[in-house]
């Protein structure tokens, strides 16, 4: 091996003038072993005991970083449910156990063909940082009869919105009766499946979920 | 050579590096900086109908670090999937303006919700904004424009221009 010193390694390579030329005359030379390019240089660089390995997995690591940024933004991620507002659908056990109902969000194509019954991720429009989970109710021109915090008994949802609510009531969850009608395009995700408690775990059978009977017209 | 022969006759190396690219690609427009040009006339005096387009920075997106005065990138509340241009008015706890200048009910005021912001084009008689669908969720920011480019001439260091927050403090001693 040519280079014997770490700082020999790592020097920049300046490839001179003539360089095949020069390299053809000094791999005939009967002293001077070889001259190394700079990809065998790293090849070489890379069959060191530790840095030669560490480095290579740490670049494999970060090369993988932007694909799972992307998986998790755009394809699919793990929501976590705190607090009571989709009581008793998630969460059931929330009065025996602090631990959170671990589902799948589905975020692929989200925000198209999405159906009253339906449990929708969205951004907090009060909270622009902050994930809440609820129940469409209402799709865009609807009639629906609200619940009390809501200052208007009936309203139409406005196009490009959605009514949102979640099953725990007006005791417990905090949605559109507090915030309004919200936009489509705050939703993320939809929950299609339930990963744990193990004894809940399934699909999501959302058409199954009743009609809500304070949808007075549907558009 | 060592960095061809990588390559060449390995079919999934190739197919797995041409997806971690595009996925870094997707990180850096999404998360750091964008390029995007607007058609309209809404922000008539600031950016022409055609021609300019804009730098995002996406840092800004969720309404982090937006104030009063800057142009947006937004989601459009009432036409999903589309993304409009419009200048900051409000920010969660202002009182601003519900209408336009000329408007009847001028003197009508609200107090911008928490998590909302009010925004408006700056040609207000060809602008549908928060006068239009009211308060904007400051979650549907998508960036801030911090730079515009225009392509006159041959010179491409003369393209970009940056782009500031316009406001000015009232002028209270001339009345």
């Amino acid at each position: 091996m040519a280079n014997h010193s770490l700082w020999a390694r790592l020097r920049p390579f300046r490839r001179p003038l003539l360089f095949n030329k020069v390299a053809l005359r000094i791999q005939s030379h009967p002293r001077i072993h070889s001259v190394n390019s700079r990809w065998t240089r790293y090849k070489s660089f890379r069959q060191h005991r530790f840095l030669g390995d560490f480095t290579w997995y740490s670049w494999i690591f970060l090369t993988w970083v932007p694909v799972v940024v992307f998986f998790n933004a755009n394809v699919m991620e793990l929501a976590f449910i705190n607090g009571p507002s989709m009581y008793p659908f998630m969460n059931a056990e929330k009065d025996q156990t602090t631990a959170p109902d671990v589902t799948v969000a589905w975020k692929w194509n989200a925000q198209h063909n999405l159906a009253r019954g339906m449990i929708v991720l969205f951004w907090n429009p009060r909270k622009p940082e902050i994930t809440v989970v609820k129940r469409v109710v209402g799709l865009e021109g609807d009639i629906i009869t609200t619940r009390p915090p809501y200052p208007a008994l009936v309203i139409r949802v406005p196009p490009g919105h959605i009514w949102v609510e979640g099953d725990g009531g007006e005791r417990d969850s905090i949605d559109s009766n507090v915030y309004g009608p919200i936009a489509t395009a705050l939703v993320i995700g939809t929950i299609p499946f339930v990963l744990k408690p193990l004894h809940r775990a399934g699909w999501v059978r959302w058409w199954e979920h009743p009609v809500n009977g304070r949808v007075r017209h549907r558009s | 050579m060592g960095f061809t022969s990588r390559y060449y006759g390995h079919p999934f190396r190739v197919l797995f590096s041409i997806g971690k690219s595009v996925a870094f690609a997707h990180l850096i427009w999404n998360y750091g900086v964008a390029w995007g040009s607007g058609s309209g006339a809404s922000m008539m005096p600031t950016f022409p109908v055609l021609g300019k387009s804009v730098i995002i920075d996406r840092r800004c997106r969720r309404g982090r670090n937006v104030q009063v005065g800057d142009c947006v990138v937004y989601n459009i509340p009432i036409e999903p999937g589309e993304e409009g241009i419009k200048r900051v008015l409000g920010m969660p706890g202002d009182y601003v303006l519900m209408n336009s200048p000329d408007c009847k009910n001028r003197n009508h005021m609200i107090q911008v919700p928490e998590g909302h912001c009010y925004i408006m084009g700056d040609n207000l008689p060809w602008s549908r904004d928060s006068r239009d669908f009211g308060p904007l969720p400051l979650a549907l920011i998508k960036g801030k424009v911090v730079a515009t480019s225009y392509l006159n001439g041959w010179n491409p260091l003369k393209w970009w221009s940056k782009f500031d927050n316009g406001l000015k403090p009232v002028d209270t001693t001339s009345e």
